[in-house]
């Protein structure tokens, strides 16, 4: 059997957050991402500043082989069973007694909405790497034809799974060369995960499900099997399956020989592999709900960042009845959160989905909206690539600008930035040491919560 | 365009003074300790491209007049402002380097109507880090960064001042609590690090910005400590901006 934190990608959005998560339900910060102890993190930040001076060829090739190091071997997949996935995960948290729990999408918006409850989330999505050779990071062919049988043999042994096999030649050039991306989601809830909550979750509490609706073209391979192309970012969903101008320069950038990418034609939509919702869900865990006299709750919206400006506000409402300036802003990036030090420092969290244009404009929309902060610090994710539709540093500082006195950068180094892979580790230390912090408050009392996130039109609540 | 050398007396004290005359309002630079306007001319010569740039030696150091004793931060302080007064400039823009951040910010503080905007390039001392080995420790680490060329200035700045001048130039440095004074400086002041300069923090300058009532950070990407030697046209293209947004 392979064990679960073998199989589970560490660099990925729903294991970042379940890190950060878990860690902060246990009074913990999130040095290194969680990965490893801070005590090592002065080293680690050493290692990896040195590795920023390597040529950059040298530097993409061990970023590569960072992630294929995390891969499971492809004829190891069958091994895999969800269950014990599903204890990995729910062994993260500190026992209940817990007012609220959220299970279902991944979104840092939502990570920072339950670090203010002191409440738990389950992901319904994990991403399992597979390693694989012999298929190029633009050819999407080539990687269902290699590494489908192991998606089918998969889903034979794990029944409760459904597979979204996915595959983005433009952001995860450099992590796709080695492997393939096979992001799993449960429809059916697993033991581990009732047995948590039913040891959590008084008689009267909440069960929250959190419901992107975002959806993607797919092909559909089986039954529960589908084959995503390109993934939200920088691309648009007609740029990966059609090509454009964008495509062709970005690959001739690369030498890749070709003007656009040969995707199997799409079929069909199917919620988005990373962030979207399988709805199939729903039924075990009303049943578990009414079963356990917990009141469940259905939080819908339509795109990861929806949340976002949500939780921004919801913060900012609370530190001012706390009597608290609320006027610094930390914007956070993928995998990269902090909700500890959010607390601490006393800053309004906004969440984005990632480092492109997109998730670049609407942080400036929710800024054109907001009372002007004071201090801005920004998180930024590298993923090592040039990508279609990736915001540069010079989009990055108009938005640092916004700040009235202080709009920093934190941890990114802008003359290496998308190659800056010691960011990661850099962020934590550098948020580390803000001056002027605060004690850590009780918890955000869920009606309390309730009704703020109730009126957001950006929300539709049910139940 | 050569600068222009003068000679003002201040408070009874000869003040040498360096200016190059360009066509905006007036910005006035002060050194930091032990040293002089030497490392400062690139920079006076790159903002008079624009602005009325000065700078002046402070009293006991480079070519000015040397007090029979080291004067305390109050006194040159007084004496930055008995020059300005003298000299006919309408509230000066004061730019501090290093040291003379504290001078700046002591002129700010207690001389209310001679400085009309401050820029702190590099303030010293972190109210964390006030232990002379500690900064003896950041100033190494960070000199390996800073321009070999400053080397020849800042030895003759040294034996221009002598030993008992620069070493209570860093002992007044070190026990100014600079932190008490920054909330009232009224006028808008930009802060600038170097993104590399390990003698001021990230967390310094942003904590010295945070207590500026109208403060503004910029940091300059790969920089040392000392930014208007290392990028004098940079440093100025970004007070320039500071200036047409605060005047």
């Amino acid at each position: 059997m392979v064990r679960p934190q073998k199989a589970v990608a560490s660099f990925d959005s729903a294991t970042g957050m379940l890190r950060a998560l878990s860690r902060f339900l246990h009074d913990r910060d999130v040095p290194l991402l969680g990965q490893a102890p801070g005590v090592l993190e002065p080293v680690a930040a050493a290692i990896a500043g040195a590795a920023a001076r390597l040529p950059r060829a040298a530097k993409e090739k061990a970023y590569a082989v960072s992630g294929w190091a995390e891969a499971v071997p492809l004829r190891r997949v069958p091994e895999i069973r969800a269950e014990e996935l599903a204890r990995w995960v729910s062994g993260h948290y500190p026992p209940g007694p817990y007012p609220v729990a959220f299970v279902g999408s991944s979104n840092g918006a939502l990570v920072h909405l339950a670090a203010a409850l002191r409440a738990p989330w389950l992901p319904q999505t994990l991403l399992l790497p597979v390693r694989r050779r012999g298929v190029g990071p633009d050819d999407p062919r080539g990687d269902l034809r290699a590494t489908r049988a192991a998606g089918e043999a998969l889903l034979a042994a794990n029944p409760e799974l459904v597979l979204h096999h996915m595959h983005d030649a433009n952001q995860d050039r450099l992590m796709i060369a080695g492997m393939t991306y096979f992001r799993v989601k449960w429809r059916r809830l697993p033991e581990a995960y009732r047995r948590f909550l039913e040891e959590s979750l008084p008689a009267g509490a909440t069960l929250v499900v959190p419901e992107c609706g975002l959806s993607w073209p797919v092909t559909r391979v089986g039954p529960r099997y589908v084959f995503q192309h390109g993934a939200l970012g920088g691309a648009t969903r007609e740029e990966y399956e059609h090509g454009g101008p964008r495509v062709a320069g970005y690959l001739s950038r690369y030498g890749a020989g070709r003007e656009r990418w040969d995707y199997p034609p799409a079929d069909g939509e199917s919620p988005e592999a990373e962030w979207g919702f399988e709805p199939e869900l729903l039924a075990d865990l009303e049943e578990l709900a009414a079963r356990n006299g917990w009141r469940l709750a259905r939080m819908r919206f339509d795109e990861p960042e929806d949340l976002s400006p949500v939780v921004a506000d919801l913060y900012r409402s609370w530190y001012r009845r706390r009597g608290l300036p609320a006027d610094r802003l930390l914007v956070e990036c993928f995998l990269l959160l902090e909700p500890w030090w959010a607390l601490r420092s006393g800053s309004v969290p906004y969440w984005m989905v990632f480092n492109a244009g997109q998730s670049h404009a609407r942080a400036m929309d929710y800024l054109d909206g907001a009372d002007p902060f004071d201090e801005i610090r920004l998180m930024l994710f590298s993923h090592g690539v040039e990508s279609v539709g990736l915001a540069g540093v010079a989009d990055w500082r108009r938005l640092l600008e916004r700040a009235r006195k202080v709009g920093v950068f934190t941890g990114v180094d802008t003359s290496t930035y998308p190659r800056d892979f010691a960011g990661l580790i850099r962020a934590h230390r550098e948020l580390s040491r803000i001056r002027t912090t605060y004690p850590m408050p009780l918890p955000l009392e869920w009606e309390a919560a309730e009704e703020f996130l109730g009126k957001r039109e950006e929300l539709d609540w049910s139940g | 365009m050569p600068l222009e050398s003068l000679v003002r007396t201040a408070l009874g004290m000869r003040v040498a003074v360096w200016r190059s005359h360009g066509p905006g309002p007036a910005v006035v630079c002060l050194h930091g300790a032990g040293v002089s306007s030497r490392e400062l001319l690139p920079f006076v010569r790159a903002m008079g491209v624009t602005h009325d740039a000065w700078s002046l030696d402070l009293p006991g150091f480079g070519r000015s007049e040397k007090p029979r004793a080291p004067l305390t931060l109050t006194a040159l302080a007084d004496a930055v402002a008995g020059w300005v007064a003298e000299s006919g400039l309408q509230r000066p823009c004061l730019l501090g380097g290093s040291f003379g951040c504290q001078v700046a910010v002591d002129v700010a503080a207690r001389h209310p109507g001679a400085a009309g905007a401050l820029v702190l390039v590099g303030p010293t001392v972190d109210a964390r880090a006030r232990n002379p080995a500690r900064l003896v420790g950041q100033w190494l680490r960070n000199s390996v960064r800073e321009s070999p060329r400053m080397l020849p200035l800042n030895a003759a700045d040294y034996l221009d001042a002598g030993p008992r001048q620069v070493l209570a130039s860093f002992g007044i440095s070190m026990r100014d609590r600079i932190e008490d004074k920054l909330p009232h400086v009224a006028v808008p002041a930009l802060v600038v690090r170097g993104g590399k300069d390990r003698m001021v923090s990230q967390a310094w300058a942003e904590e010295v910005t945070r207590l500026l009532p109208r403060g503004r950070l910029v940091v300059m990407d790969g920089l040392p400590h000392m930014v208007p030697y290392k990028d004098p046209r940079g440093l100025a293209r970004e007070v320039g901006a500071f200036l047409e947004a605060a005047w």
